[in-house]
């Protein structure tokens, strides 16, 4: 029964990612896509909260989330040894994290919308709120060090005395005051919630729903309107085979899986075998193959679509799109074979295990990668692969004929089948849910047989660690794409079917030889190559380590460089004018 | 021509079996700019046959032109073309002056000069962005519409209306330039120039791009003069042609610019000219702003022919009757016939006008150089695949309002 309830729970969850995903990328899409042309993007869409409510939203949560901190630090006041050090450490550095987010945001806010009382006053005195981040970031450095310094010594205790109570202390009133600053700022009687926009595409979903379901005449009435289903299923089903975090281990007392009972800590090696929870909705013995028969079913939706409406460039479309979209996936399957010989197995979470011991599969297989990620692409029909919709020789393709919700169905199972291509790429080049160096018990920094760092974490961190890195990796991978789609123009047909049967089919069929010679090669090997092999796998999980943390650096850099006056769009000539300082009668200077 | 009103029940298929299919792409169609209509026999994604047809934008202006006085056809050859409709201006007014043997004040010729070339830069910008937009590159569309905009937000400063200015006059302009237009318009050109900069970046070295215009669209340099092209589409196909230059008019012959030719004449090539042409405008429009005087007359001395100041017109007995006889009986033109031709956006702008004397225009008759353009359509996209007539139509950039008139 146990079982029954968690398939369900983990299907909705999965489905719940997929849909979500989707709508957020459809506003990602959009609004990054205005980013890059310097305009402002769809984001008008809001709901309207009394003021008491709004208030309540604000100070509920945040009132709620302090006394879980108190809890928490109350329920672990009698822990020894490391956890208590463990959690004094939390404490403390989450205290930081949340002051100085606070401080900044409302520092933000001052300078924005204007002093408004005492408070505001003597933050404004302050200076510029990037001062707060950079004093956290110093506080957050400086624990660290003080930890350092003071281990072992006498004053330890009373320091993490200090830090425990003093830490959760601070972090429950910096929540507090983040939301009570919040809620004290509403002014107008009603509030307008955007959430940035992104109700958007919520909004224009909704929208569909009421317009006119338009089908033509002389249509296939069935097929016409089964095909935006047949589209849409797939696309949302491959997410059942992708793992999105490792094993879960619960207690088991007389077989039954007992949910109350999260193990606290796990071995390294190996999964445990009672109570096991995995975190993917099936685990096929086919896996991959699952996918590859679900994406190709995604093709009869749109050459159904085609086919049915009744009108020669759906006709097209849908044509193109079959050819397409049979064309690339003999890319993709061929693709994957590589990768399937060297962790030998078609099972998706044996997959991610073996990236999680040795190293990535884009490391292993860089090439393939590339390829699968070009035939993904292709898959989704996006530009530059977007020729069965082709809206400027196509009118809008497969679906030109479709209105409404139909129509809503298509575009979506476009973003879907983004993120379900996304979270398969996850799984297989980009190691699913594991963090480098991270291993069941923890942090692991091992490079040779020098172990460099350890830290051991309980195990259910462990798990959200993964489903974080894994959800982190699936945005990554949609950015990548979304990217692409506003900066390349699409391919001519016969391009295309080059691309795909000259170019990256015979491609992927050298990466599978490749791929068998080496393994040829490392079979033969003497223990020393096995040995190198594995402190080379080590080596890839320090560069992607040394990768992020690049990628953090310069994106603080980016939010931290002072904000340069808009050159932007001058939509009358009296803001040209003041954009080159001046007004209309004054004279301007250069 | 294909029958509009074909009897679809006489047809036993709805798609016959014929090794080729007839498609009907517009005129209400994204690649046909919504005035076009053109008749496609397909085999496969290859088009076979190609029928173009034009004039779904014809509002009979030459007509129109005929039943008002020489000033009142302003605002019709601003809607010709109405991406770059201080070009068209410029052309009328200095059709009619040859008419009328005057000569337009230097501080004239300089503005005219200033303005047309922003107005060829706003119309190949529009031209160059909505081409990179039609395969798919939908960004540098709108990093080129900002520059656009900048035109039209000095083109509002100067006469007030954003597209259709109307601001020429015969004899002279509307207004005399105002005091920041040479500020403002430097400016503007510089940040026009980055922004090419970018989009040439984006574009130019990408693959796809390349493939997609490359070879694509190809007329040789004889069947392009022999169908009566010229502009940058004849230039791509390396004819040196430029009215600017073979037949300096205005101080065209006075300043120092470079006319861009194409080698293979494919979509590449009119792409790369017009870009191209962008810089040599910038070039011109720099010169122009250095030799503008900042003050003199606009308007040439001639009050059969200029309107009187306001103050006149209402101060003395015979500035009333000089406005009231250039506007109610227009400007009395010598009876005769004159063809003159400027270098417009998309090749030779020529006016044909007969005057019989009276105020009124006799016949106003415009070559567009859009027209004897889209006549060539249909050779080059034949025998091409059907997404290629996307850059191929966008690379010969039709403009609706000036083909069809």
């Amino acid at each position: 029964m146990t079982e029954y309830i968690l398939d369900g729970l983990k299907a909705f969850a999965v489905v719940m990612f997929g849909m979500n995903v989707g709508v957020i990328l459809t506003w990602v899409d959009r609004r990054q896509g205005a980013m890059m042309q310097d305009r402002v993007g769809p984001e008008r869409a809001g709901v309207y909260l009394p003021k008491r409510m709004a208030q309540g939203a604000l100070l509920g949560p945040a009132i709620g989330t302090a006394a879980i901190v108190f809890y928490l630090a109350w329920a672990g006041r009698d822990l020894e040894g490391a956890a208590y050090t463990g959690r004094a450490m939390l404490f403390s550095q989450l205290a930081i994290l949340f002051t100085w987010l606070t401080f900044l945001v409302i520092a933000g806010r001052i300078r924005r919308r204007g002093v408004k009382n005492p408070f505001d006053a003597f933050i404004a005195t302050l200076g510029d709120p990037r001062r707060f981040f950079y004093a956290g970031f110093g506080a957050h450095l400086a624990c660290f060090f003080v930890a350092g310094l003071f281990r072992g010594t006498p004053l330890a205790p009373t320091l993490k005395q200090i830090g425990y109570g003093g830490g959760a202390g601070l972090l429950a009133g910096a929540i507090v005051l983040g939301g009570a600053y919040a809620a004290y700022r509403i002014r107008h009687e009603r509030v307008r919630l955007r959430l940035a926009g992104l109700l958007h595409p919520a909004a224009d979903g909704l929208k569909t729903l009421l317009k006119e379901d338009f089908i033509p005449p002389n249509s296939d009435r069935l097929l016409h309107s089964i095909a935006p289903f047949i589209s849409f299923f797939p696309a949302l089903v491959v997410l059942a085979v992708v793992p999105f975090g490792d094993t879960l281990c619960f207690g088991t007392e007389n077989g039954e899986l007992q949910l109350t009972q999260l193990l606290e800590t796990v071995p390294r090696e190996g999964v445990c075998t009672a109570g096991a929870v995995n975190l993917q909705v099936i685990d096929l013995n086919v896996g991959v193959l699952y996918f590859f028969a679900m994406a190709g079913t995604g093709i009869v939706g749109a050459a159904l679509a085609g086919w049915a409406s009744d009108n020669k460039y759906s006709l097209f479309g849908g044509v193109r799109a079959a050819s397409q979209m049979v064309s690339y996936e003999v890319t993709l399957g061929l693709t994957i074979i590589g990768a399937v010989m060297i962790y030998g197995t078609l099972q998706v979470d044996d997959m991610v295990r073996w990236q999680a011991e040795n190293a990535w599969g884009i490391f292993v297989q860089p090439f393939a990668f590339f390829l699968f990620f070009a035939a993904a692409v292709a898959e989704s029909k996006r530009i530059p692969f977007d020729l069965p919709e082709g809206e400027s020789e196509l009118v809008a393709g497969y679906f030109t004929e479709y209105a409404g919700m139909k129509f809503a169905m298509f575009f979506f199972s476009e973003y879907i089948a983004v993120v379900s291509a996304s979270a398969l790429m996850t799984a297989l080049f980009l190691g699913g849910w594991s963090v480098p160096f991270l291993d069941r018990d923890g942090f692991h920094v091992v490079l040779g047989d020098n172990v460099i760092w350890e830290v051991a974490l309980s195990h259910g961190s462990v798990i959200v660690l993964g489903v974080l890195a894994f959800v982190l990796k699936v945005f990554f991978l949609c950015w990548l794409q979304i990217t692409i789609r506003w900066t390349l123009p699409r391919f001519r047909y016969d391009q295309l079917m080059q691309l795909g049967w000259r170019k990256l089919l015979p491609a992927s069929l050298i990466n599978i030889l490749a791929t068998g010679l080496v393994i040829l090669l490392v079979q033969g090997g003497s223990a020393q190559l096995v040995s190198g092999l594995r402190t080379a796998g080590q080596v890839t999980d320090l560069v992607t380590v040394v990768l992020i943390i690049a990628a953090v650096g310069s994106l603080f850099a980016l939010f931290l460089k002072p904000a340069s006056h808009r050159q932007g769009l001058a939509a009358t000539s009296a803001q040209f004018a003041s954009l080159r300082g001046g007004t209309r009668s004054a004279r301007m200077t250069p | 021509m294909e029958p509009l009103d074909r009897d679809l029940d006489d047809a036993e298929l709805e798609l016959p079996a014929d090794p080729t299919m007839t498609l009907n792409v517009g005129p209400a169609h994204p690649a046909m700019h919504g005035t076009v209509r053109c008749m496609m026999e397909l085999s496969g994604e290859n088009i076979v046959k190609a029928d173009v047809q034009v004039g779904y934008l014809h509002r009979g202006f030459e007509k129109m032109c005929e039943r008002g006085t020489w000033n009142q056809v302003f605002p019709y050859v601003d809607r010709c073309n109405y991406v770059s409709p201080m070009l068209n201006n410029v052309g009328f007014a200095m059709a009619v002056e040859k008419m009328l043997g005057i000569e337009t004040t230097e501080r004239c010729q300089w503005y005219r000069m200033a303005l047309g070339e922003l107005a060829r830069i706003s119309d190949h910008l529009t031209c160059t962005g909505a081409m990179a937009m039609e395969l798919g590159a939908f960004t540098p569309f709108l990093w080129m519409i900002k520059g656009r905009e900048m035109v039209w937000d000095i083109m509002e400063e100067e006469s007030g209306a954003r597209l259709t200015h109307s601001f020429g006059r015969v004899g002279g302009m509307a207004k005399p330039p105002t005091e920041g237009f040479a500020e403002q318009a430097r400016a503007a050109v510089t940040q026009i120039l980055t922004i090419i900069d970018e989009v040439e970046n984006l574009l130019l070295t990408n693959r796809i791009f390349i493939d997609r215009l490359q070879g694509v669209g190809f007329i040789s340099a004889e069947d392009a003069v022999s169908l009566g092209w010229t502009g940058p589409c004849l230039r791509a196909s390396g004819v040196p042609y430029d009215v600017r230059k073979a037949h300096p008019y205005l101080k065209y012959g006075d300043v120092d610019f470079d006319v861009p030719v194409g080698e293979h004449g494919d979509c590449w090539d009119r792409f790369m000219v017009r870009l191209d042409e962008i810089r040599q405008s910038a070039r011109i429009i720099d010169q122009s702003l250095d030799q503008l005087p900042d003050d003199g007359p606009i308007n040439v001395e001639d009050p059969r022919v200029v309107l009187p100041e306001k103050e006149d017109v209402y101060n003395s007995i015979e500035g009333t009757i000089q406005h009231f006889k250039i506007v109610m009986e227009g400007i009395k033109v010598p009876a005769g016939e004159v063809y003159a031709y400027t270098e417009a956006g998309n090749g030779e702008l020529g006016f044909y006008l007969v005057s019989d004397g009276s105020g009124t225009p006799y016949r106003v008759r415009i070559r567009p150089p859009c027209f004897l353009v889209t006549s060539g359509l249909e050779r080059i996209i034949t025998g091409q695949m059907i997404a290629d007539v996307v850059p191929c139509f966008g690379s010969l950039n039709m403009i609706g309002g000036e083909c069809d008139r």
